[in-house]
């Protein structure tokens, strides 16, 4: 039973590390928030989220208009900062929405390799997506402290953020 | 069950007391050192207090190569660069920083270069690129403050671009810390009351911040607690070697709790500032505490009550409503505030640095929101929140 259950867990961390890169891309494509603190990142900068010691990961890099790009599988783009999950047990935590990235971090079941004001500003990046791709109840419990922000503008920007996965999926094949 | 788990890490052996400093030659010589390298600055010069240790080291198994005394206040890039080119070129084999923060962070730079190569410290900004075992580097503390001594991090000027970038790694720890009460017996009453609010932050931070666990909080409590109890013994009688060992036992004991709880929003605001505004770390510390210490309030009120045991012993813990605990405990931290600016004119607002322009908040919350400590602190800060924050401080 604890191995069905450890490997359903590898199972939903490889989905959710391949979803959460391709919602940052989108998110980065319709949430002025985010767009604004792109603004912050050196151009072409990239950055990995990964999952040791062989894990899945996903690597997401500025773009020239300020979005961001989720590489597929053929891409060979270098990341310059690395937010690693020291065990998939602890990714399932942040992943499945029982702890926040912050907590994570603070129980040093994450590490960030890289300069830290540039980590910064992905960790907001990211806390920003899932408030606005999760329900509340649930997105308060991913990040410290939910947004205010009306529930027609999260669900305007959610279906948005939603329909941009999807329409990625068909646009470049599901790699 | 619940999900917490925490680490707790400090491989640097502490050697205090009196005549700490005697064991340096032996411990050095342990650990392979034979010719080292001194970095300090001018002030400790001046004090006399590079003597007590170049003479423990006369007729020892270790040379004294060469002395660099120009550290400057803030630790920078191009003196690092320098320090390191005089170590190769003299061809030493470890380092020994006398002073504070600035001194200790240099060192540490320092060790960077000459044990990795190549003179980009850059390079090795941020978190996890170091891999490989460092070069000996022990630390004379001459200020009770900083905690540097026993942290695997260091926070270097990157003058050019104007900021502040930090270096972290588990090989960043310098090797041996020795306390000796000489060392900062000379230090100035205002330095005294600076360094004390820096490690008295620490201690407060480390204690109520998100990654604390109970082992940082045990070393956070007795710093808090040593501190409270010798400041102003140290103040009214600045040659209390006694108390000035409980300082420096107060600081290292601090820089265990912080190094491993990390701090939280009153050093994203005072790393911002010091960098903006060129302000001492430790009197933005002491500037920026009681505030942040109000605006975490909602979130580890709890935390933040139980630090009044330590700030303001048993008896007077006792006569406090729990309900009250953690307002109480702010209030005793401005009562020590206050005491100091009596006693040393020591700020307690921005304004009375006289060096602070409000226009400047802007940009000082923007880089706030940068800093890496900010991810620890209880509550989350956003950039409305660090303006308030400079707000309240302001007067």
């Amino acid at each position: 039973m604890i191995k069905i259950v450890a490997r359903l867990q590898v199972i939903y961390v490889n989905f959710m590390i391949w979803l959460v890169g391709r919602l940052l891309e989108a998110a980065s494509k319709v949430d002025k928030r985010i767009q604004e603190e792109i603004v912050a990142l050196p151009t072409a900068f990239a950055f990995s989220m990964r999952v040791l010691p062989s894990g899945p990961e996903f690597t997401v890099q500025k773009q020239p208009d300020g979005t961001l790009y989720c590489k597929r599988k053929n891409d060979k783009i270098p990341a310059e900062l690395t937010i690693s999950f020291k065990h998939v047990k602890h990714a399932f935590l942040v992943l499945s929405f029982q702890e926040s990235t912050a907590r994570s971090f603070a129980n040093d079941r994450m590490l960030l390799d890289g300069e830290i004001d540039l980590g910064m500003v992905v960790v907001r990046c990211l806390d920003r997506m899932e408030s606005l791709v999760l329900p509340k109840f649930i997105a308060m419990r991913a990040v410290k402290r939910y947004p205010s922000i009306s529930l027609s503008k999260k669900l305007t920007l959610a279906v948005k953020i939603y329909v941009q996965v999807l329409a990625g999926l068909f646009r470049r094949g599901h790699v | 069950m619940s999900n917490n788990f925490y680490e707790f890490f400090c491989p640097v052996k502490i050697i205090a007391g009196q005549a700490a400093l005697e064991h340096a030659p032996y411990e050095l010589s342990i650990r392979g050192g034979s010719k080292a390298l001194v970095i300090t600055d001018s002030g400790i010069k001046a004090a006399g207090l590079l003597e007590h240790v170049l003479t423990v080291f006369e007729k020892s198994q270790v040379e004294i190569v060469t002395v660099y005394d120009q550290v400057p206040p803030d630790s920078c890039l191009s003196v690092i660069k320098e320090i390191a080119g005089i170590y190769r070129q003299r061809q030493c084999d470890s380092m020994i920083a006398i002073g504070g923060g600035s001194v200790i962070d240099t060192s540490k730079g320092v060790n960077i270069l000459v044990s990795e190569g190549g003179d980009d410290l850059l390079a090795y900004a941020g978190h996890g690129h170091l891999k490989r075992p460092l070069k000996p580097l022990f630390v004379v503390p001459t200020t009770a403050g900083t905690g540097s001594e026993v942290t695997s991090i260091a926070v270097i000027s990157d003058s050019e671009k104007g900021r502040k970038v930090a270096f972290g790694s588990h090989v960043l720890f310098p090797d041996v810390a020795i306390l000796d009460p000489r060392m900062t017996q000379s230090l100035p009453p205002f330095i005294t009351a600076m360094t004390a609010m820096d490690a008295l932050t620490h201690a407060c931070e480390a204690a109520i911040g998100l990654a604390k666990n109970p082992i940082s909080d045990a070393y956070a409590h007795g710093a808090i607690k040593k501190i409270s109890q010798n400041l102003m013994t140290v103040m009214d009688n600045p040659g209390d070697l006694d108390s000035r060992m409980e300082l420096a036992e107060a600081a290292t004991m601090a820089g265990i709790a912080f190094s491993n709880s990390l701090v939280g929003v009153v050093h994203s605001l005072g790393h911002s500032v010091g960098a903006v505004c060129h302000l001492p770390h430790g009197m933005c510390m002491s500037i920026f505490l009681p505030y942040a210490l109000e605006y975490n309030l909602e979130s580890c009120r709890e935390e933040i009550a139980e630090l009044l045991l330590p700030l303001a012993g048993a008896e007077r813990f006792a006569q406090v409503p729990e309900q009250q605990r953690a307002e109480t405990s702010i209030g005793a931290i401005r009562e020590i505030r206050d005491q100091l600016y009596q006693h040393c004119q020591l700020p307690r607002t921005l304004k009375e640095t006289g060096k602070v322009n409000k226009d400047q908040f802007e940009s000082i919350a923007r880089a706030t929101l940068n800093d890496g400590s900010i991810i620890f602190n209880a509550k989350e800060v956003d950039f409305d929140d660090a303006m308030s924050l400079l707000e309240a401080a302001w007067d």
